[in-house]
């Protein structure tokens, strides 16, 4: 074996590791890689915006609050306008708290299969949890690190006959928009603004 | 052969044509479990065992597929839930898939303001209209929104949603990949119920290789199937008897066989042997079918055992006949002495014959006709049949004289007997409190890992066996529903007190005329509720005309008829409600699960005062197997006085009776009391096999009770009773072998019983040599 053959095979090696570096920054991403992201995130806590489109509202209907999880399991989401909420998704137990209504219900997520869905496609998408979300949804993943996208259609009959299909996008390790397309032909697109640590 | 002979061989063989001729004609067997089940006095046992029987519940069948990944086995749960509702065997399939729960949803919606207990005339006014758009606009924003949305147009009042609220079981199936899973994904989880009763075991055994055969089409790869339920078990059951059963009594039968072929050397012998066995079943099995319309295969399998005993006739015959003796001389010896052990034994089956239980009736039936037979075969028709001189002396038992004949040895065989009765005794007084095993689930022939699978499935379908019931009735149907209705009532002030955690009744499905009635009367005209609508609308963020659908639904709902029981033709609610509600001989009955029983005292209360019934099942069934067992000892006792008057009569001595019957019912004892000690409680099939033991016992215990002449007399005692025991010990020792619970039970207790009788005979019975 002569040194000029060595040369050239480490300059294809090395040409080799360049592309798919390349590729990794600015190309396609994938459902694990995205995934193993996501996953990084300890917790995270975010304003958010959530607006409806409906055909049986004059105006679209805009509440607002706060988002925060914390790995794996418990995402917490607190609506303060137009009246206060509390949601909290903990180890699988949904517990719903309106002051406004005066009620407080608790249930495990079997129970309440379409809610459950729903809060799921944010608890494991959070998570990174791609085994949960091809439980309730078939996954596919498109874009880029830097501005991807995760368009959810779900299975479950329970919530497919209310969703047609969720799509939550991002960049990198954060969560930006979601918006959901409801089989009544309303449209719920809810804006993120994470921080993450 | 004589001509007198020739007659009595002529009879017997025409009796045996006619008994068989009948039988090819009209025999049926079945392998309905019930029968073993004891019948039921009063009208609460029979709402269960009729619910054991024939209910929705019983033909439930649980089906797992296990053995691949979750989106496999979700495929397959689809595919095979397809096919069955294609195949017309189920009446219903369920996997937790869309289709069904959808229909269901649909009577719901449609007929919701007559189910909504919160259908009130205030919920519709102005008002009331108001309050309920705050609300939807406030779940709008929240996550169910999407739930939410979809009905709104149609019901703003939201009735839909409480009712799904109120219905939607407790606890359900966990669901992955859009089907129903075990809890932790393995298997994929499916319910059915077949057309078919769970006692029918052919269409049971149809069902389940429906199931099997819909699986190896869809292309299963490593997937595989288990199956549970009253009907698998009945064909499971019907299996066992058809394949162990069989294969157990065919050892037997070989092991007999060459234990006579020892004895006897002589091939006619051994034919001649086994004639009273072969008389004694074909007659049992005619007087089984005269007596009842149908013939238990357990009923065969174990009747064949009971009267095994008659193999020992022949026995006794061939084997006292000594060298030079003709049978008829024989017989003339030993002829009162037999006569005694058969009578003996039929006695001992009249208190199963008498029992109201129709397994055990039929068990006693087939054993004392069959004895009978056996027992009229080996007095007329050997002698008959066999040459004068047929009587076998071969083999000899060296050790056995020695045993039976020494005084030293018989001393010390009495104080070790009276020892061990005694410490007995001292077992069964100090467990008398648990002497029995009431529970009705052990009394079926279920072998432990069947019904394992069973709770398994059960769990991870969330469908527990019911325990606690509150009975309401009725004279109709809708007497039952407003019965139900007020039921309801108490129990939701029992859920509130926290004495349960929740209940089903037929009544929140299906309410009465009466209550349906009252709501509809609830209900505004048109124009009232337009009116009302359109002042909540105008105070609210809602668009004009959003809710047409509304006004359309509630005018549908006033000028349209009541719900029915039709209205659910073909969704699961259907199965539900006619579990939950059904008419019998005690008129309409609606019942009400309850689940989570804190309190059972409270709510037992609080039913007596409602004039409702509350059933504890498990108490229930205990009370009726342990009712059953009382009787049965009753009969046992009498069963057991009448032999000891048999056997003073045909002895002619209360002594002599005292010396046959005390080693029985010592050895009776201390096996009961082995058994115990054996961790096992006593069940209804050891009860039976103590008495086969006390009919097994009292023919070693008269032959070692009559009075011997001389040592070659005492010799060919001996050998009777060492043929006799062999043959008992090798035909119950195969059932020991059994997986099955029951033959297991039965093999144990008389193995142990018949070593014991035939020790306990030698040393209690037996009689000093006489000098001639």
């Amino acid at each position: 074996m002569t040194s000029g053959q060595r040369t050239g095979f480490e300059a294809v090696l090395a040409a080799a590791c360049l592309a798919l570096a390349a590729a990794a920054l600015a190309g396609g991403i994938d459902a694990k890689e995205l995934m193993a992201l996501l996953a990084g995130v300890e917790t995270a806590t975010a304003r958010f915006v959530e607006t409806r489109h409906s055909a049986l509202l004059r105006e679209p209907l805009v509440s607002s609050g706060t988002l925060s999880y914390q790995r794996p399991n418990r995402i917490v989401r607190h609506t303060e306008m137009p009246q206060e909420e509390r949601i909290v998704l903990d180890k699988g137990r949904l517990t719903i708290e309106n002051r406004t209504l005066g009620s407080a219900t608790a249930a495990s997520l079997s129970k309440t299969p379409g809610v459950s869905a729903l809060v799921e496609s944010i608890r494991a998408t959070r998570a990174g949890d791609l085994a949960a979300l091809e439980r309730y949804y078939e996954v596919r993943v498109s874009g880029a690190r830097a501005k991807w996208r995760i368009d959810l259609v779900p299975r479950a009959p329970g919530l497919a006959q209310y969703v047609d299909s969720v799509a939550v996008s991002g960049n990198g390790a954060r969560i930006a928009r979601i918006e959901v397309r409801e089989a009544s032909g309303d449209r719920t697109v809810t804006e993120i603004d994470e921080e993450l640590r | 052969m004589s001509a007198g002979s020739r007659v009595i061989v002529i009879v017997w063989l025409a009796a045996l044509l006619a008994c068989g001729a009948w039988l090819y004609r009209h025999v049926s067997i079945t392998a309905d479990l019930s029968v073993f089940l004891p019948p039921s006095a009063t009208p609460a046992q029979r709402v269960l065992l009729g619910q054991v029987r024939e209910g929705a519940v019983s033909r439930l069948m649980l089906i797992a597929l296990e053995g691949e990944s979750g989106p496999s086995l979700a495929r397959l749960s689809r595919e095979l839930t397809r096919e069955l509702r294609a195949g017309g065997l189920f009446s219903y399939v369920d996997n937790g898939g869309a289709a069904l729960v959808r229909r269901e949803q649909e009577v719901l919606i449609e007929h919701r303001y007559l189910l909504s207990p919160a259908t009130r005339a205030g919920r519709f006014s102005a008002e009331g209209l108001k309050a309920a758009l705050r609300e939807n606009l406030m779940l709008l924003a929240s996550p169910a929104g999407a739930l939410v949305r979809q009905l709104l147009p149609e019901d703003p009042t939201g009735a839909a949603r409480d009712l799904a609220r109120l219905l939607t079981p407790e606890a359900a199936p966990d669901t992955r990949y859009g089907v129903w899973f075990s809890p932790e994904g393995k298997r994929a989880l499916l319910m059915a119920q077949t057309k078919a009763p769970a006692f029918d075991a052919n269409e049971q055994q149809r069902a389940m290789e429906a199931i099997r055969e819909a699986l190896a089409r869809a292309k299963p790869g490593q997937a595989r199937v288990l199956l549970s339920g009253p009907g698998v078990f009945t064909a499971q059951t019907r299996e066992t008897v058809e394949t162990e059963a069989w294969r157990l009594s065919l050892l037997a039968a070989v092991l007999v066989f060459a234990i006579l072929a020892a004895a006897h050397r002589s091939a006619g012998a051994v034919a001649a042997s086994l004639l009273p066995v072969m008389s004694g079943l074909i007659v049992g099995i005619t007087a089984v079918c005269l007596g009842f319309d149908r013939l238990h295969g357990i009923t065969l399998g174990f009747g064949a055992t009971l009267i095994g005993e008659a193999v020992d006739y022949p026995s006794y015959l061939l084997t006292q006949a000594a060298g030079g003796e003709t049978l008829a001389a024989t017989l003339s010896r030993i002829g009162p002495t037999l006569r005694l052990a058969i009578l003996t034994s039929i006695f001992g089956a009249l208190a199963m014959a008498l029992s109201s239980f129709e397994g055990l009736a039929q068990l006693g039936i087939f054993t004392i006709f069959g004895v009978m037979a056996a027992g009229l075969t080996t007095r007329w028709v050997l002698p008959a049949l066999l040459p004068p001189r047929a009587g076998t002396l071969k083999l000899r038992v060296p050790w056995f004289p020695g045993f039976a004949r020494g005084e030293k040895a018989r001393t010390l065989g009495r104080w070790f007997a009276a020892a061990l009765t005694l410490a007995a005794l001292a077992v069964l007084v100090s467990r008398h409190d648990r002497l029995w095993d009431d529970d009705l689930a052990n009394l079926t022939p279920v072998p432990e890992t069947a019904k394992a699978l069973d709770h398994a499935l059960r769990e991870e379908l969330r469908a527990p066996g019911v325990r606690y019931l509150v009975i309401a009735r009725g004279a109709s149907r809708e007497g039952a529903l407003q019965s139900s209705e007020a039921a309801a009532a108490w129990l939701r002030k029992g859920v509130a007190s926290g004495w349960l955690a929740g209940f089903d009744a037929p009544s929140s499905y299906l309410p009465s005329q009466r209550t349906q009635e009252l709501r509809r009367m609830a209900l505004p005209d048109s124009t009232t509720l337009a009116k009302n609508l359109e002042e909540a609308v105008a105070d609210s963020p809602f668009r004009k005309g959003s809710f047409e659908p509304f006004l359309a639904a509630v005018e549908r709902t006033r000028a349209g008829r009541l719900l029915d029981l039709k209205d659910f033709s073909g969704t699961a609610l259907e199965l539900k409600i006619g579990a939950l509600l059904f008419h019998s001989e005690d008129g309409w009955t609606a019942l009400a699960t309850l689940n989570g029983v804190k309190s059972p005292e409270a709510l037992a209360r609080e039913a007596r005062r409602a004039g409702h019934e509350f059933l504890d099942l498990k108490a229930e069934s205990n009370g009726l197997v342990s009712g059953y067992r009382n009787e049965s000892l009753r009969l046992v006792a009498l069963g057991l006085a009448c032999i000891a008057g048999l056997l003073v009569a045909g002895l002619r001595s209360v002594t002599r009776a005292g010396r046959v019957l005390v080693p029985v019912l010592a050895a009776v004892l201390i096996d009961a009391a082995l058994l115990l000690v054996l961790g096992k409680k006593l069940s209804l099939f050891n009860l039976v096999s103590l008495l086969l033991v006390v009919g097994i016992g009292l023919n070693y215990a008269l032959f070692f009770e009559r009075p011997q002449r001389d040592a070659s007399e005492r010799a060919r005692t001996a050998l009777s009773l060492t043929v006799c025991g062999a043959t008992t010990l090798s035909a119950f020792g195969c059932l020991a072998l059994s997986k099955t619970p029951v033959l297991h039970a039965i093999g144990v207790t008389v193995v142990l019983g018949s070593v014991l009788s035939l020790f306990l005979a030698a040393a209690l019975a037996g009689r000093p040599a006489v000098r001639a």
